[in-house]
Order: C-alpha cells, then structure tokens, then sequence
C-alpha cells in the first residue's frame, strides 16, 4: 500500500512539471491556433539558460526562474512578431512546417554552441528529502511542482482578470470584432507566443533540477506536452493541469504493474482513446 | 512544347534507369534513398495533398512494411517477394483498423493522433519477442545496389501511376472536394469514410513497400528508426515544399532538398541540419504553395510573386 501511495505521489509530482510544461503549447495553441513543435526546443533553451545561470553566476535555479523565462519570451516574442506574423493566416501545414524548421534551427544551434554533452544542474540542497502522509518526497521535485502549480494558477489569474488576458481571449474568440475593440493582434499574438514560450523557459529551468539537459531532450517533451493538451483539453488552463497529473500518475502506474517500457504505449493508447472518444479533452464540454 | 515535354520526359526516365550502369556505387545509393524518399512523399501525397489529412502517422506503414518484411524472411525464412507482400498487406490492414476512427478527426486533431500512433508503435515493437524486442533484427544480405536501386525506381513509378490516375478519377475528384470541405463533398453525395479509409490504404500500401524494399537493403531493422517521426515529416516537406496534390511535386520536393542536404552535409558537416530548417523556414514564408505554384506563376509575377506570398497569410 505504502509503495502504492509512493507511486502516486511520484506521479503526481512529475504530472506537475507536465502540466507546466504543456500549458504553454496549449495556451498558443488555443489563442493563436498554432500547433508549435518548437514549443520542445523552447524547454531545452530554459533548461540552457538555468544551467548557465548556474554555472557562470552561481544562481541558484529557482532564484533564476524569472531570468529563464525573460530569455525565452524574448526569443518567443521575437519569433512571432517578426516571421511568424507572416503566415500565421495560412493554411494549418505551414505552421507546423514552419515551427518544425524553427525546432530544427534551435535544437542544432543548441548542439553548436552548447555541445551534445550532458549537463546537470547540479544545487548543494539536490539530494534532499522529506517525508509527507508516509511517502517520501525529493525536494527539489516538490518544489518544481509547487514552482509549476503556482505558474499555473498565475496564467489563469492573467487570462482571466487582467486587461491583456481579456486582450488575448478577445483575439482567441473573434480576431475582427476584437480589432474592431482597439485591439492590436500583432502585439497581442506576439505577447501570447512569448507567454507561451515563456512557461517553457520555466519548465525548462524546473526540468534541468529534476533531470539532465542535452540539445535533444525537446522533442519527446514536444510530443508528451502535446499528449497532455489533448488529455486536458484547451478551453482552459486547469483542464491542462488535469492532463498533467493524469499523464504523470498513468506512466508512474505503467512503470510499475505493467513495465517501463509501455510507458509511451500507456500515454500515447491513451491519447488516441481520449482524441477518438472526447475530442474536447477530458473535462471538455461534449456536444 | 508539348513535344519537347515528352522528349525530355523519356530522356528522364531512360536517364533513371540506365543510372546503375553509369555511375558510382556512392551515387547509387544517393539514388536508391532519394527514389525511396521520393515514393514515401508521393504516398503522403494520396492523404495529405489530395484528401488534405495531415497524416503523421505514415511512418507507422513504412515501419510495419519493414518489419512484416523482416519477420517473415528471419523468423518463417520466407523469400523478399512474400515477405514484402505480406507487409504491405499487413499495412493495409492497421490502415483500415486504425483509419477507421482515426479518420473521424480533423485539421490538427488527425495530425496530433496519427502522431500519437506512431510514438505508441515503437513501444509496441520494442516489446515484441517475434520483432526482436528494441534490438531489432537483422535481414539475409542481397549484395548488389543495382537491384535495390531499380526496385525503387518500379516502386515509384507505381506510386506515381497510382495519382496520376487519382488526379483524373471520380476517386480524385472526390478526394480534392473532401480536402475543400468535407461537408459539402457529404452532401454532393461523395462517401467520405469510403473515400479517405481508401486513400489512408493507398498511402500505407505504398508507405509499406518502401519500408520492406529499404529493410531488406539496409538488412537491419530496429524500432527507433523504422517508426521515426522525422521521416514522417520529411515525406510532409519534401510533398510540400514541391506542391501537395500535385502529380510531380513531392518528386521534385524529394529530388531537390535530398540534393541539398546531401550537399550540405559533404560541404559542411554539422552545420547541415542548420541549414535544412532555415530552408523550411524561408520556403514557408516565400512560398507556401510548393514549387509547382512557384513555376507556374513565377515567370509572369517575377519578384512580386515573393511579396505577394509575404502579404498573403500575414496578420
């Protein structure tokens, strides 16, 4: 029973990184109708700068989470504003092409100027524990989950009751009625995306404390974060958190009673079964 | 013109098949890739270009291709040219088994679960003893490049055939309307799950053959390789980047950027990958309708056919 209860704690934990991370493809997804696959590399790129953070400023990683994400925005700002903008009115091909070249662009500049080596972000406080309700916890684990559930409720605050969240639903339901409003799209797609890119600055940064960073790590998280939208479905912020979590348990439970290596079988049947039978995800209304 | 349409045309083909003969074994090999390429972006054409499903989950067939190739000759020691059908056969049998609910979905929600599929197959695979579990398994060696190489070109010359009579049948037609709007095909009377389970099977018939001609070739087969997601959206560029729904672009797409990869990947290693995204990138925006849009409108827009395509999908 202990080990069960282990299990789910240790899903749970790992479902709160998920959720983090997936929120940012869903909230882009959702507003901007882009279906990002460099929303991977943009998580690796997070994950670089805390490690630099780290290493050359001795930041510790938590401390340097909002650095993470500026970085990131930045880049996602940039990326929209200036070629994203261009074609994000075109048919759904080109926008998973374009951010497909983008992945491919980030992922081997990576390689290039960071070197394919592995790298651990490595804090003097890394192999602490604790223990709660009879289950053991890492700390840096509970952290980054706590860091990740905070992040989130922070996105739902900001879409829902600050003046550039009602921007940023107003451009998600009606593009014209909101430039009708005053609303300027173009700032507007740009600040989601460099919001969007900015949670996976910070799932990055969560995610060089709880594992390992190299140039690839992007694009199984691209695909797991895609998993977890779908899951969670994109109406709305918490229904992402509920994919995480859901995702997190199912792979820690799969590991254990069936074999770690039908993990990805377990999260991606699911995903089919989910996609086939709510299409809006799973808290998602049904028509 | 139309003349020296044809004359060029046969040159081409001829030119195709005497290569063996002609070149070296490295060139050969180039060849036999790109015509492998080249066919898997014509199958992708069938559901992608055509039908206008954005299927990622074509290297699922190329995968069960490979391997009901590879289980029938290592494990039943059955000869290439039974096992090679009995993957396509198999293929087209998940085809319609998972393109029947599969195919319900729409825009990115087909992309997102086709993509899904494939990931969920190399689990599979890799737990599968008669597979060879994530060692994979090794094929009998057929020496000779020239056999594969021609093989290929057969391949693609079928696959070819295949949507040039798509582009002019009642299925094709049918097709395009689905791609334009599938509600409307409905109710024009067109059967839209007959029309796209039939075009999902044609792209993994093919998508399979390439994958058992490519296993037995390489005589090596492993999960990670045969279900790889990148080679799936290679065959979506290359199909695109030459013009989706179009008999000859996805050849060309194939032809041209395995051309400039090859290149860049001799003159500069390690910046090739590099440069293949930045050509995506620029090819999205520059010209988002492929090639065959490009040549067909380019002569009489000159540099105002780049500018349009920039205001086009702007925001």
């Amino acid at each position: 029973m202990s080990l069960f209860l282990q299990i789910i704690v240790n899903g749970i934990l790992l479902g709160g990184l998920y959720s983090l991370m997936a929120l940012g493809l869903a909230l882009v997804w959702g507003v901007l109708n882009i279906v990002n696959l460099s929303h991977g590399a943009f998580i690796m790129l997070g994950a670089y700068a805390s490690y630099y953070f780290f290493t050359l400023l001795h930041l510790d990683p938590f401390a340097a989470l909002p650095l993470c994400m500026l970085t990131v925005f930045a880049l996602g700002f940039l990326l929209q504003r200036y070629v994203l903008n261009l074609i994000v009115r075109g048919p759904m091909f080109n926008t998973l092409l374009i951010t497909f070249g983008i992945d491919v662009v980030l992922t081997y500049l990576a390689q290039i100027v960071f070197s394919a080596d592995f790298r651990v972000v490595n804090p003097s406080y890394a192999g602490a524990n604790f223990t709660m309700f009879g289950a053991t916890l890492p700390l840096v684990r509970a952290l980054a989950f706590a860091m990740a559930i905070a992040l989130t409720l922070a996105v739902w605050l900001i879409l829902g009751h600050t003046r550039i969240g009602r921007a940023v639903r107003a451009c998600a339901q009606n593009l014209v009625a909101a430039r009708l409003y005053g609303v300027e799209p173009r700032t507007v797609y740009a600040l989601t995306f460099g919001m969007g890119a900015a949670l996976a600055g910070a799932a990055g940064d969560l995610y060089g404390v709880v594992s390992q960073i190299n140039p690839y790590i992007g694009d199984p998280l691209t695909a797991k974060s895609f998993a977890i939208s779908i899951i969670g479905g994109l109406e709305n912020p918490l229904g992402v958190v509920v994919g995480g979590l859901f995702l997190g348990i199912l792979e820690s439970l799969t590991s254990l009673y069936v074999g770690s290596t039908y993990t990805d079988v377990a999260s991606f049947g699911v995903l089919v079964l989910v996609l086939i039978t709510r299409p809006k995800g799973l808290l998602g209304r049904t028509t | 013109m139309r003349r020296v349409g044809s004359i060029v045309f046969v040159a081409v083909v001829l030119a195709l098949l005497l290569l063996p003969w002609l070149a070296t074994p490295a060139l050969i090999q180039f060849g036999t890739t790109t015509l492998l390429l080249a066919t898997l972006a014509q199958s992708w054409n069938i559901i992608g270009g055509y039908a206008g499903y954005a299927s990622f989950g074509n290297s699922v067939f190329y995968g069960i291709g490979g391997y009901g190739t590879a289980i029938a000759m290592v494990q039943f020691g059955l000869p290439f040219g039974i096992g090679i059908l009995l993957g396509a056969v198999l293929a087209m049998f998940f085809a319609l088994l998972l393109g029947l609910p599969v195919l319900r979905l729409r825009g990115h929600y087909f992309a997102i679960a086709t993509l899904a599929l494939a990931e969920a197959m190399t689990g599979i695979v890799s737990n599968l003893d008669i597979a060879g579990r994530n060692i994979g398994l090794v094929l009998p060696l057929r020496k000779g490049d020239a056999f594969f190489y021609e093989l290929s070109l057969g391949l693609l010359a079928l696959a070819t055939l295949t949507v040039f009579w798509i582009s002019r049948s009642r299925f094709g037609f049918g097709l395009i309307a689905i791609r334009e709007d599938e509600d409307a095909a409905g109710v024009m009377g067109v059967n839209t799950t007959l029309y796209k389970a039939l075009a999902f099977l044609l792209a993994g018939f093919f998508s399979a053959l390439a994958g058992g001609i490519h296993a037995y070739w390489i005589t090596f087969i492993d999960p990670v390789s045969a279900f790889d997601i990148t080679l799936n959206v290679m065959m979506i560029i290359m199909a695109i980047f030459g013009g989706a729904g179009t008999i000859f672009g996805p050849l060309v797409g194939a032809v041209l950027l395995s051309s400039i990869s090859e290149v860049l990947a001799t003159e500069i290693t390690g910046m090739a990958s590099l440069f293949f995204g930045l050509v995506i990138v620029v090819a999205v925006v520059f010209m988002p309708r492929g090639l065959a849009d490009l040549l067909r409108r380019l002569p009489g827009l000159g540099w105002r056919y780049f500018r349009e395509n920039l205001w086009l999908h702007r925001l």
